[in-house]
């Protein structure tokens, strides 16, 4: 373990939380959608997050002495199951026989305070990288 | 060759940065189901140190737990971050005067 292992460390935080962003941008985007490859209308993306090792690439060296640091990955991206929201427009191409149409069922003010996390989020693993980073600039200073 | 005081600084260094480890795996963990928040017993292990035993992670107390089982606080955190931050640099230059002192002793007193 050195301080350089804990930049991967917060490296993971950020790409984790980017994913994440990138799904919810996904939902705005596919709000009104109600023609998908696999049919039917969009549905809401989700990311879950699970702690796993941080990758570096000197850790295979190491590893035997101290275990790797917990970074962070995207374990499993959750497709909300929901009945799709139903609207009555009978002269959409994508109407039923009612005239209903199916539409995603995304609540934007949700997709937007997630979006506000993730960023947040984001942010804080910058702040620890700079951090860090501080860290090993003293460091290296010590040879100075 | 350098004197007990910059062992004791490297092993204050040591645990700082093993201590910022587990901060920057918290913050990166903070929207992970179930993650619980890891912190060392500063003190102690600053005192085990010297006796040459590996720090103990132990999983800190008295924070909320969310309904996703989460009790990371980014703002506990963040003011940790900053801490271990400030304390390093406050180490390194202690111990760079030391590497300094010795520096000048090995030059005869001409110069750093």
């Amino acid at each position: 373990m050195s301080l350089f292992s804990l930049l991967s460390v917060s490296a993971s935080g950020m790409s984790a939380q980017r994913a994440r962003a990138e799904l919810l941008v996904e939902n705005l985007a596919n709000a009104e959608t109600t023609r998908t490859p696999e049919g039917g209308p969009y549905r809401r993306k989700d990311a879950v997050f699970t702690t796993q090792p941080a990758e570096s690439p000197f850790s295979s060296i190491f590893e035997s002495q101290l275990a790797r640091p917990d970074g962070v990955g995207v374990a499993d991206v959750v497709v909300d199951n929901r009945d799709p929201e139903r609207r009555y427009l009978p002269g959409h191409p994508d109407a039923d026989k009612d005239g209903y149409v199916a539409f995603p069922r995304i609540n934007p003010a949700e997709d937007m305070v997630d979006l506000m996390g993730a960023t947040r989020s984001y942010g804080a693993n910058v702040a620890a990288i700079s951090s860090v980073k501080d860290m090993i600039q003293r460091s290296i200073d010590l040879l100075r | 060759m350098l004197d007990g005081l910059a062992g004791k600084l490297e092993q204050y260094l040591d645990l700082l940065s093993v201590r910022q480890r587990l901060v920057a795996s918290n913050i990166a963990n903070a929207d992970t189901p179930g993650y619980k928040t890891q912190d060392i017993d500063f003190q102690t292990e600053f005192q085990n140190a010297a006796a040459g035993l590996a720090p103990h992670v132990i999983e800190a107390s008295g924070l909320t737990v969310r309904n996703d089982g989460n009790n990371v606080s980014i703002d506990r955190e963040s003011r940790l971050l900053a801490e271990n931050g400030l304390r390093f640099n406050i180490a390194s230059n202690l111990m760079r005067d030391q590497i300094r002192t010795l520096k000048v002793a090995i030059n005869g007193g001409s110069g750093s």
